[in-house]
């Protein structure tokens, strides 16, 4: 039995993360699935173990660890296995620098539109609104109660719904220069950038058809069917139970052509 | 190899890795940049811009090496740190784990609270006295909408009461939590003195003269202050100012969370 426990969701965004890392170190771990859509993450028996009640945590023996990115990079560090930083340190810089941008920049703004259009709807249907607003009163942090509002009631002014959809568009015309300059986003080998990356990343096809495709971005389209073959992505997404997770198996086709905006939200998935 | 750090006033993130330069023992050209003056953006020989163009740090120094531009203070000191004499990071996964964390609730929290009173204090006024066309031309060299969206606010005045209120609580937490880590009688944050030495102080040293009350009581931090001044690299990278007292030297920094 393996002394290390992963709580998580979804194998996505920053569930997803840490287990697709330990996944490419080869490190056995418990998984402990928690329901983030019935508030799973603030039932006292997780309280107990991550008190700041998110999601991932990572129990390593009596250490409690939180924080996607930094847990991966712990796991990196802490753990045999390949090694998914490069050796170069301005290589390394660039890891980060990419891990910072998504985590800040990008990944929020998909996050935005993916609670407007998706998880929200998806919440409130499930469980209503009563039972939910009890759940969000029983948050510890008042900042993240705040988010939690926000997110499940879809409380996005039009400002800040455009200036996600603007980021969105901005981010994934960076990513797709980065990605006509090497073969990995961040340097000539597999790294956390990439692992970050594949997170945010992975249902791009479906979720903004219009923006990511073979045609307009055939270099992201590469780099995330690259990334869906490693036998470590196969496997972390097997994990997934609910229908977020099988998005993932739009990187079967071989071709993806551009569809119209509204496909997107149209596919439930944006 | 063509290696310059292009750096503002001694203070905020260009402080910081000023001091893990001169931890680190490289010998690096260093040039002093007028960022208000928006030189930042107009630095020479850049073929790979996009880090300083839309970095989350906003205003803070500039790493070029063969004409790619890095950015990130807490990134770029250990870059310096892992080329230099790699003293400033813990080499054990967990204590590394915890020094990662401490910088990320710096920058997160703190650094765009810090910017945002900071600019309130002292950049505000040397924008709006600039001519409307100075600043079109310089706003007009800046890549990133939002980054350009914060000079505009800070020329404008446009410092409302709730974003001003939540920078003044996260100022005061900052400092609580900087209290909270030293009550041990450790020397240094993590122990052994770390970027989140460098990345704190940067951050904070001007915040004691804007919120004084948030330092009030404290006498671990005000000692800890004091030791990270004192300390050579801080010295010389002090030493790097154009005139004035550079804690009060500010210019636009990281977004607050959009997300709340």
């Amino acid at each position: 039995m393996s002394d290390i426990t992963l709580y998580h969701w979804e194998p996505n965004a920053n569930s997803g993360k840490p287990m697709l890392a330990l996944m490419e170190k080869g490190v056995a771990f418990e998984s402990h699935y928690l329901d983030l859509l019935n508030f799973d993450q603030h039932r006292p028996e997780y309280l107990a173990i991550n008190p700041q009640g998110t999601i991932p945590a990572m129990t390593h023996g009596d250490l409690m660890l939180v924080e996607s990115t930094a847990i991966m990079e712990y796991v990196n560090e802490a753990f045999d296995g390949p090694e998914l930083m490069p050796a170069d340190a301005r290589d390394r810089w660039r890891v980060r620098w990419w891990m910072k941008f998504m985590d800040q920049w990008l990944a929020p703004s998909f996050s935005m539109f993916g609670w407007k259009f998706f998880v929200g709807p998806n919440a409130l249907k499930a469980h209503g609104r009563e039972k939910i607003e009890a759940q969000i009163a029983q948050i510890p942090l008042p900042e993240r109660q705040l988010a939690w509002k926000k997110a499940v009631f879809g409380l996005f002014s039009e400002e800040e719904m455009a200036e996600s959809g603007r980021r969105i568009d901005v981010g994934i015309k960076l990513l797709e220069a980065e990605l006509a300059k090497r073969e990995w986003l961040a340097s000539d080998q597999y790294s956390l950038a990439d692992v970050n990356g594949f997170n945010l990343a992975y249902a791009m096809p479906l979720s903004q058809p219009h923006l990511a495709n073979d045609e307009v971005t055939p270099n992201i389209m590469r780099w995330l069917r690259a990334i869906y073959r490693r036998p470590a992505t196969r496997a972390c997404w097997k994990l997934g139970r609910t229908p977020m997770a099988s998005r993932v198996e739009i990187l079967e086709q071989d071709y993806i052509p551009p569809r119209d905006e509204s496909e997107g939200i149209a596919s439930g998935v944006r | 190899m063509a290696t310059i750090l292009y750096h503002g006033e001694p203070n905020g993130p260009s402080l910081a890795v000023l001091a893990a330069l001169g931890e680190s023992g490289l010998d690096i050209e260093c040039r002093r940049i007028d960022l208000l003056a928006g030189e930042r953006h107009r630095l020479p020989g850049l073929h790979a811009p996009l880090a300083r163009d839309m970095g989350v740090e906003g205003e803070g120094p500039v790493l070029v090496i063969d004409g790619e531009a890095m950015t990130e203070s807490v990134f770029i000191a250990q870059y310096l740190d892992e080329t230099g004499a790699g003293t400033l990071q813990p080499k054990e996964a967990h204590a590394h784990w915890q020094m990662l964390m401490w910088c990320r609730r710096v920058t997160e929290r703190c650094a765009p609270a810090a910017a945002f009173l900071g600019c309130k204090a002292s950049a505000q006024p040397v924008l709006a006295a600039m001519d409307a066309d100075t600043f079109a031309a310089l706003a007009g060299q800046i890549v990133a909408d939002d980054l350009r969206s914060r000079w505009t606010a800070v020329r404008a005045g446009d410092f409302p009461a709730g974003p001003t209120e939540d920078s003044q609580t996260k100022v005061y937490d900052t400092a609580q939590m900087v209290e909270d880590q030293l009550a041990d009688g450790r020397e240094w944050l993590m122990g052994p003195l770390t970027i989140a030495d460098f990345e704190t102080y940067g951050w904070l040293a001007g915040m004691v003269e804007l919120l004084p009350d948030a330092f009030a009581g404290k006498p671990h931090t005000a000692a800890w202050l004091a030791r990270v001044t004192a300390r050579p690299s801080v010295q010389a990278a002090l030493a790097k100012a154009s005139a004035g007292d550079p804690s009060r030297q500010w210019a636009p920094g990281p977004e607050i969370n959009r997300w709340g």
